[in-house]
Formats: structure tokens, sequence, C-alpha cells
């Protein structure tokens, strides 16, 4: 077995941590390399349920109960609820902006009559001044 | 008692949405907001002695969200409050609608709690409002390009908030707490390599919201949209800018462990040269004021990394100047497009001959931002530049020199006769908004000594050989920018041309944004 020190082992040990990484940076790289608008806004809401599976993780450890339902008296380990409760707060702000996101992108494809982001910037370029 | 800073606004913004009389709510919206600017001086005195803080629902344990306010932070709200204060005389006339003011004053409520919170969480989510606020005021007149540009600024906030967010994820997972303060504390008990990682997700996104090196582009662009109200590019450059950098003082703080300063001073000077070269190329005044305020940044976060105490007191000093002073200009540059038609400073000639009120508020928040003698920059730049070392200061005084370069440019439009007779009546509030902005930036500097006493309570002193020396370095800088204007530039106009139309698309910023991230983890990682 290979033996990590300091944060890398942390990540390591815990599978479940490195899972919403990795959908975050595929994330990212699908923003660096996609052409659509419409991708990149659901890109972004992938990007956004990454971050909250990774907060919904930090709590987590094997064996440990579920924060919600049962009688906690009779449980010996419950994961944190902390992070989930922030969570909520996040989802709610992920659906806004995506929803605000969609709005703007609508209007754009009315006036550009594009779902791309190169031929959106060019006919944005055409009317300054 | 502050959590009323954040609450009022926003209350005032609901009530007067609802309230049936615009006039009769537009009258008392005024008298809150003024009531404000005098709660926040107030506030300000509390904190001379000791720090205000307020728990929300009143739990005092380490995991309890606290609204903070220490001198830094009075500071600034005092700032916002002034600044907004401003704003709302400006549009006092002209703005009809009361979306706009409800979006306004919501923003408002944002940037105060942005400046007294200390819970990571909720500087998230007010970082989040304040940006979704903000892109719907850009887009608030249906033009085409506010419609593209808002996008990409929206699109880039959030995604740069999710890296923080993941950060401060990551910081609750090695420490267990939300507290900036606490937090930092925390950290002192943690080895270096495992703050590596959320100190480089949380700094990428503030680097993002004060617009430094590879991800500028996107700020001066939103900053600058034509038709956007005046106001709005007023509070994005001249406040939200200045969050950013808020923040990035903060999160030095706490990260106290990582000492990256040497690192920042280079992208500060960088960022500082790229802001004038694309300022010096452009030709929309707002553009220009946008590129500059990137320069400016630049400069402060210089100042901010050095790691002298008076370094430290002339930045916060040049930050609030440069709020005030921006802000100022911003505001003219919305009287100048609507009463000359044209916002190309080679087109636009005497200010002073037709807006003798504009004219004087212009040129003193131009002297105020270039650091002329008697005038707040100068106070500021002054403080900065102390004890640095000689290297570090030829580059900044070559880069003020940049500044006054910026501004020579604009200045050339007060002069002269105007190119056109056209008489279009400017509203008297606008011009008294932009008036008083300039008096405060004369004020901030004749008195610079007395209001550094006041705002940080050290007594500070220049001696007078000093004084001489660096106003003769000034005076020496402003000959050598006319020169430059007058004679070297317009040779290279044409190769400057290419810059004007210097932009990155969204899927560069995104890989610019990573690029930011790689690049303070390989510093952080490796190099330091």
């Amino acid at each position: 077995m290979f033996e990590f020190s300091g944060g890398i082992a942390m990540i390591l040990n815990n599978i479940l941590t490195v899972a919403p990484i990795l959908v975050f940076f595929i994330c990212f790289f699908g923003l660096i390399t996609g052409r659509k608008i419409i991708k990149s806004i659901i890109l972004m809401a992938v990007m956004q349920a990454s971050v909250v599976l990774f907060f919904l993780t930090i709590g987590f450890r094997s064996g440990i109960s579920p924060p919600i339902g049962g009688h906690f008296e009779e449980l010996q380990y419950v994961a944190d609820p902390l992070p989930h409760a922030l969570m909520i707060t996040a989802i709610v702000i992920g659906v806004a902006v995506t929803t605000i996101n969609i709005t703007m992108l609508m209007s754009m494809f009315r006036t550009y009559k594009t779902t791309d982001w190169d031929i959106a910037e060019q006919k944005s370029m055409e009317d300054v001044e | 008692m502050l959590i009323y800073f954040v609450l009022i606004p926003i209350l005032i913004s609901v009530f007067f949405y609802l309230c049936p009389s615009f006039r009769l709510g537009r009258a008392l919206v005024f008298l809150v907001q003024a009531g404000l600017f005098v709660a926040a001086i107030y506030l300000f005195v509390l904190t001379q002695e000791a720090e205000v803080t307020t728990y929300i629902g009143n739990y005092t344990g380490l995991l309890g969200i606290t609204l903070r306010a220490d001198e830094l932070s009075a500071i600034f709200v005092m700032l916002t409050v002034f600044i907004f204060l401003m704003v709302m005389l400006y549009s006092f006339r002209e703005q009809k609608s009361r979306l706009y003011w409800f979006l306004i004053f919501i923003m408002e409520g944002a940037l105060m709690g942005l400046f007294l919170t200390r819970d990571l969480f909720n500087i998230f989510v007010l970082t989040e409002v304040a940006s979704v606020v903000a892109a719907i005021l850009l887009m608030y007149n249906r033009n085409n390009r506010s419609m593209y540009d808002g996008m990409v600024y929206l699109m880039v906030n959030v995604i740069v908030m999710q890296l923080f967010l993941f950060g401060v994820g990551y910081i609750y997972m090695l420490t267990g707490l939300l507290d900036l303060a606490y937090s930092g504390h925390a950290m002192a008990y943690l080895e270096r390599s495992q703050l590596v990682l959320p100190f480089a997700l949380i700094m990428t996104a503030v680097a993002a919201k004060c617009g430094l090196l590879p991800i500028f582009t996107f700020l001066p662009k939103v900053h600058s949209i034509p038709k956007a109200p005046a106001t709005v590019a007023a509070i994005l450059s001249g406040l939200q800018v200045k969050v950013g950098l808020y923040l990035f003082l903060r999160f030095q703080s706490m990260f106290s462990v990582i000492d990256v300063d040497n690192f920042f001073i280079i992208i500060g000077v960088m960022t500082a040269i790229f802001g004038i070269v694309l300022a010096v190329s452009q030709t929309s005044f707002k553009r220009i004021l946008a590129y500059s305020t990137i320069a400016q940044v630049g400069l402060i976060l210089v100042g901010l990394s050095v790691n002298q105490p008076y370094s430290y007191i002339g930045s916060v000093y040049h930050m609030v100047g440069h709020a005030v002073a921006k802000a100022g200009l911003f505001l003219s540059a919305g009287i100048l497009i609507e009463s000359c038609g044209t916002g190309n400073v080679t087109k636009i000639r005497g200010v002073f001959r037709r807006m003798p009120l504009v004219g004087v508020g212009i040129s003193l928040a131009i002297l105020g931002i270039t650091g002329a003698p008697f005038f707040s920059g100068n106070i500021s730049k002054y403080f900065m530049m102390a004890n640095v070392n000689p290297l570090l200061f030829v580059l900044m005084t070559i880069i003020n020199l940049g500044t006054i370069v910026i501004f020579i440019r604009c200045a050339k439009m007060l002069f002269g006769r105007p190119t056109d007779d056209n008489t279009v009546r400017v509203d008297m509030c606008k011009q008294i908004s932009v008036l008083m902005i300039g008096i405060l930036c004369l004020v901030g500097g004749i008195w610079g000594l007395d209001s550094i006493y006041i705002l940080f309570g050290r007594e500070l002193s220049i001696s007078v050989w000093s004084f001489v020396e660096k106003t003769l370095i000034v005076l020496a800088s402003w000959g050598v920018g006319i020169l430059l204007v007058s004679k070297v530039l317009p040779r290279y106009q044409t190769k400057l041309d290419v810059l004007v139309r210097f932009d990155l698309n969204f899927r560069t910023i995104c890989a610019s944004i990573g690029g930011m991230f790689a690049l303070l983890l390989i510093v952080v990682g490796f190099l330091i």
C-alpha cells in the first residue's frame, strides 16, 4: 500500500471525497472547451451539484448514521448536520442562478439567433459604438 | 446592531417597491439613507474602542454566524453608504423605475453584509447576491451588448464562487469552523501542506473578484457597457472591486501560515502594467476608466503585499480614495455621454465651458487619482511607497506615470471649445453629486494626515524634505506624461489600435481561471 501524507492522504483515503473533485474538474474542462452556451449552463449546474456532494461527504465516516429522522439517543455516531444545512442555501442559490442564466440566454437568442459563444461574441462586437 | 446595516437597505427597498406614492417613497428612502450614513459614522466611533459583534440568532458558540465590525470594516461601511448616497443623489430625478431603486438597495445591503460578515459561507451567499443583482442592473436597458457581457460576467462570477465554496468546504473539513478569525487561529495547528488546496481555491476566486492578471478582462468590459446606467458602473468599479481587495486582505491574514507576498507583488505589478497599456489604447471614456481601475487594483495589491505598516495604511487609504474618485469619474462619464452624445475622449471638448461644475468635479477626481500634491492620492501613494525596496519604488513610480498618461488623455477634453453647440440641460442633482465627490478628494488630501489619524488612529508625519522630493517626482511625471501624450503616443497609435479590441471570450476566461488556480497550486505547493 502507498503511504500518502498531509492533504493528499485525506483525499485518497476517502473515495467519496474524490468523486466530487473529479466531477468538478471534468465540468471545468467542459467549460473551457464547450462551444454551446446551453452546455455551459448545464455544466455549471453540474458543477454546483458536485460542490454540494463534496459538502455532504465532509461529515461522513463509514458506519455512522445520517442526521435525519431516527432516535439520536440510541445512536452512537451521527454525521455532522451543519454542511447539510449550508447546502440547502447553496442549492437555492444554484437554482436561482441557473434560472437567471437561462432567462438571459433566451433573450440573447431572440436578438442574436444563436446559442454559440463565438457567434454571440462576434454579433455583440458588431453593435459596439 | 450590525444586522440593521444589512437589513435596513433591503427593507426599505421592499417598502419603496410597494409604496403607492413614488415621490413620498423616494423622500423617505433618502432620509433613511442619510440616517444610515450617520449610523455608519457612529459605528466607526464605536469601533475605535472595541470590536462590535453581533451574534445572529443569539448563538454565541464557535459555529455561530457573526457580524463583526473592526475599524477596517467600519471604514468600508462608511464608504459604501457614502457612495450609495451619491449614487442616489445622481439618479434622484433620472430614474423613475421602481425596479432600479429596488435593485440598488438590495445591492447596498449585500455589499454592507460583505464588509461586516466574518462567516465564510455568508461571504459566498452575499457575493452571489451582489453579482446576480449587478447582472440584472446591467441588462436593465435590454441593450444587445450588455446582454452578452452581463451573461459572461454572471457566469464567470458563479464559476469562481463555486471554487470559493469548494475551498470553504475544505476549510470546514480541516478545521470544523466557518468563522474567518477562528479558522485562521485553528490553521496554526495544521500542516502547511494541508492548506495548499483551500488557499489556491479561495485565492483564485478572490483574484477573479478584484480582476487580477490572468482573469481580468471581463470586469472592464461590464464596467464600460455604453448604455448601462452610469451609477451601476460607479458601484461596480468603485465598490465591487474593493470588495475583492477587502476579501484579499482578510484571507491574507487568515492564511497567515502561507506567505506568498512576493508572488502577489509580481502579479500586482503585471496587472497594473497590463491595465495601463490597455487603458492608453482605448478611446471610450468609460473604457479608459475601467482599465485604469485594473491598474490601480494592481498598485493596491502591491501595497498590501509589501508587508510594511505604512504601506498597509497607504493602501487602505488609497482603496477608499480610489473608490470615491472612480465613482465620481464614472458618474461624470454618464453626464458627458448624456450631454455630448458620445463617450469618445477624442471628440469631447470644452467641458469647462459647457458645464463648469462637472468640469471642476472631473478635474478634482483626476487629480485625486493621479496623486497630485494636496490630493488624497498623493498621501496614500506616499505611504504606499514608503520603505519599499528601490526596484519596487521605481516600478510603482512608473505605474503612477502610466496613470498620469491615462488621465492626461482624458483631461484634454476639459479644455478647448465645444465642437457642437447643442445645449442639453444637465440635471442639477447629478452635477452636485459629482462636485461633492471631487471636493471630498481634495479634502482627503489637504487634511490627509488628520484623516489618516481619524481612520487608523496612527499619527503619521511627512517631513518637508520628503514632501518636496515627492512633489518633484510627481511634477516630473506630469511633465513626462504630457510629453508622452503629445509626442510619443500619436506615433504608436496604429499599433495601440490593435489593443482596443483586446478581449478574452468566455472559454478563454475559464481557461485563465484554471491557469490561475494551477499557478497558485504550483507556487504555494512547490516553489515557496
